[in-house]
């Protein structure tokens, strides 16, 4: 609705109302919810006044367990206990079975090919597990802020690829969550960091988690948070510093590298502990079994260098596509629970020719980034400059081409959002259909980038080789997430698909979760659905009248004006009935009466914007 | 959505179609618009509202890549001038040889990894590509020349593509 109050950008419709919005920081180890409270943004305790959640959940027979008690009882119960779910998201069973020595997990294949975890409540798939961190941060939301959240923003890694966006974003749709926004977890980062130190100029974020790894340069300029360039591994953190530490252990011991899965989980618990105390100690005690031993930092500084290297390179890679030089960089902001591990801030250190920042809350800052970033999007206006995030995608993304090999088409570090269109022709006489498949990665070969999807373009007019042109067109939208078209430019033909990757959960997946956890409540859901139609019907009324009043003289003929109010007149008559999908159907309508109205008047808006600044110019 | 395809890149950031822009004066710009297209400004709005709001957006990042890119700007000059021949039909024989001794040095650089060496070879090709550019913004007011604004843009993507591949090499070199 706000594109037809562009007049007013930033300001809320119903001013006197605040809007319930937050942000989450859904981590590989721990989650975070925090909201913006009387200007102030703050991360919401739970009532035993802890900040962080574990990530952790469990599975009893009758319940659903979420937190720290859920972490704690991995060893003793680790075939229902998941942690670190966040590394599944978006990833296939062969993925995952790379991984796989060293999850304690039974895993089955789904419809989807996305991995189920078995768990005495059945299979259970990485984003219902999600969901239902989620849902434990949402109620903590509610609670705190004493009603329901109009939206949600959600961070990820950076480097997450569009199979592991869209698991997130299923994942809060799962716990019933309005996602105004994916964003990214450095770009939060540098928000609440930017505008806490009110910082201007480029600033590199290093964000070491639990179990992902990134890196983002970014240009601050009044308000304006543009990423130049953003690097990672969706695949690294913390937890793989742990790793290396049990394999050490076990290797000390003598013992067989062939441990239960509760050995497993109390050798990892032993092993984290030992990185946290080896931050402040030089030496730790460790023991297995019969066998004890001490493990010095050196030692784990040999054992985590290679790892640290990992994300150095990519801290190199990032520098070179951000083309600023190191002498630009003003300065360096740690974040993520990792880079208190010293060897991590020595080496950023060098890498940057600079002392890391380490002052700001590693734990919560992306969260209150989010957080801020909620309060925007909703409307709730802040002081001061605007607040915009300009993003990037963080893998390059193509098309199969002949011989193997991808034609990129949108580059890495292309600002989104963005649509790029490229035109094939068939290559055989009388060609009819034509396969289309997406790729995601920086790599030449089919093989070695990462398959999003296919879809096949059909119904193609016969003709000679080479004379049919097709476009094939990629969307990525502000959440980092991808749509591709496909369209026979002579006969019109078109194929379109939300791209729906070959590791996420089909929609079938979804609905029939979604129906499981609304069964009980399902007329709950029905009156939801009224109540959220109702008042979604009334503010466009309300918005559509304000902006006839302030711009149809300028902007409508006649008739398109009447068009426009005849459809309101239509849509105020049925908006008090019980007929949900009525009045969807005239809001949809009036919605799509008023497109090139909006359209107009969003040139408008940019033209007296280009004015605006001429005119400032000039004085200056 | 239809009008979106004629948009003028040049005026959409008021200013004159010439091939010298004021990349900072630009990026400044840029900002500014896209405070009011950007689709976080529509996060309440209904989805064609998004979606349009998604369209404006990109096709405003569209804009200020194609302007910020020199290669890009000069193309895109061209093409508001008349259509571009496929790459194939231009002839160079001037550029040829320049062409195939730098294919060698780079293929030598290949093999012997070495970083200075490299960056010297990375300052030749931008010596040579101010050159360029500062030849095209010439020939490009003059119609008469054309031709040669044709060559001077193949050379710009040629050099584009080298520098792609210097890239490449110092990424493997990294790895």
């Amino acid at each position: 609705m706000a594109l037809l109050q562009i007049a007013e950008p930033g300001q809320s419709p119903q001013p006197h109302q605040q809007r319930l919005a937050v942000g989450i920081d859904l981590g590989t180890t721990n989650s975070l919810v925090a909201t913006v409270r009387s200007g102030i943004a703050e991360a919401l305790p739970d009532v035993d006044g802890r900040i962080a959640l574990s990530s952790a959940v469990r599975y009893h027979a009758d319940r659903i367990e979420v937190g720290h008690l859920a972490r704690e009882a991995a060893a003793s119960d680790p075939y229902n206990c998941i942690l670190s779910v966040k590394r599944l998201m978006g990833r296939g069973l062969a993925d995952v079975q790379q991984l796989g020595e060293q999850l304690p997990y039974r895993f089955q294949a789904g419809k989807s090919h996305m991995p189920f975890i078995e768990t005495v409540q059945g299979p259970k798939s990485p984003v219902e597990v999600s969901a239902h961190i989620l849902q434990a941060l949402r109620e903590r939301g509610e609670a705190a802020l004493g009603g329901e959240l109009t939206g949600v923003v959600i961070t990820v890694p950076a480097y997450f690829d569009d199979a592991q966006r869209q698991a997130t974003k299923d994942a809060a749709r799962l716990a019933g969550l309005n996602v105004l926004r994916l964003l990214n977890e450095p770009t939060a980062a540098a928000v609440a960091y930017g505008l806490d130190q009110q910082a201007e100029g480029v600033v590199v974020i290093y964000d070491l988690g639990g179990g992902t790894f990134d890196v983002s340069i970014l240009r601050l300029s009044r308000g304006v948070f543009e990423v130049l360039s953003t690097g990672g591994d969706s695949a690294l953190g913390g937890d793989d510093f742990d790793h290396a530490i049990a394999r050490w252990m076990i290797e000390q011991a003598g013992a067989s590298s062939d441990l239960s899965p509760s050995e497993q989980r109390s050798v990892l618990q032993q092993a984290c502990a030992a990185k946290e105390l080896l931050t402040s100690q030089d030496a730790v005690a460790m023991h297995y079994q019969d066998w004890q031993g001490q493990l010095s930092r050196d030692t784990f500084e040999q054992l985590i260098e290679p790892l640290v290297a990992r994300s150095l390179r990519a801290c190199r890679r990032a520098l070179r596509d951000s083309e600023v030089e190191l002498s630009e960089i003003e300065s360096v902001v740690m974040v993520g629970g990792s880079t208190r591990v010293p060897l991590v801030r020595t080496r950023v250190g060098e890498l940057f020719e600079c002392t890391p920042l380490t002052d700001i809350d590693p734990d919560q800052v992306v969260a209150i980034g989010a957080a801020i970033q909620a309060d925007t999007l909703v409307g709730n206006k802040r002081a001061g400059d605007e607040l915009l995030l300009l993003d990037v995608t963080p893998l390059s993304l193509g098309l199969e081409t002949m011989g193997d090999l991808v034609e990129k088409i949108i580059p890495r570090n292309t600002t989104i959002p963005v649509t790029r269109a490229q035109e094939f022709t068939t290559a055989r006489d009388g060609q009819t259909a034509m396969v289309v498949h997406v790729l995601q990665g920086e790599r030449e070969l089919v093989s070695d980038c990462r398959s999003l999807a296919r879809f096949e373009l059909r119904g193609i007019p016969p003709m000679v080789a080479g004379a049919a042109k097709i476009r094939v067109t990629f969307q990525v939208d502000a959440d980092g997430l991808l749509s591709v078209t496909a369209r026979e430019l002579a006969s019109g033909v078109e194929a379109s698909i939300q791209v729906k990757p070959s590791y996420g959960l089909t929609d079938t997946e979804i609905s029939g979760m979604l129906k499981a956890s609304f069964e009980n409540a399902a007329n709950d859901k029905q009156a939801r659905a009224l109540q959220e139609q109702r008042v979604d019907a009334e503010r466009l009324l309300e918005t559509v009248r304000a902006a006839l009043k302030a711009d149809a003289e300028a902007l409508l003929t006649e008739q398109e004006r009447a068009v426009i109010e005849e459809r309101m007149s239509a849509l105020d008559a049925v908006r008090h009935s019980n007929d949900v999908n009525a009045i969807a159907r005239h809001v949809q309508q009036l919605n799509h009466a008023t497109n090139e109205f909006a359209a107009r008047r969003l040139d408008a808006t940019v033209k007296s914007a280009l004015a605006g600044r001429q005119l400032n110019e000039m004085e200056g | 959505m239809g009008q979106s395809q004629h948009t003028d890149y040049f005026a959409l950031f008021a200013l004159q179609p010439t091939f010298a822009v004021d990349t900072a004066a630009l990026a400044v710009t840029y900002r500014q618009l896209a405070k009011d297209v950007h689709p976080d400004r529509f996060a309440n709005a209904t989805a064609a509202e998004q979606r349009q709001a998604v369209e404006r957006a990109a096709e405003l990042n569209d804009a200020f890549q194609t302007l910020k890119s020199p290669t890009q700007r000069a193309l895109y000059l061209l093409r508001q001038q008349a259509e571009m021949p496929e790459e194939t039909t231009i002839q160079d024989g001037e550029f040829l040889l320049q062409q195939m001794e730098w294919r060698e040095q780079l293929e030598d650089l290949q093999e012997q990894a070495d970083l200075q060496a490299l960056e010297r070879f990375v300052g030749e090709l931008k010596q040579a590509r101010s050159k360029i550019d500062n030849a095209f913004a010439l020939c490009i007011e003059d119609p008469e020349q054309r031709l040669q604004a044709e060559r001077l843009a193949r050379r710009m993507q040629f050099l584009d593509k080298m520098f792609y591949e210097v890239r490449q090499l110092e990424e493997r070199l990294d790895d």
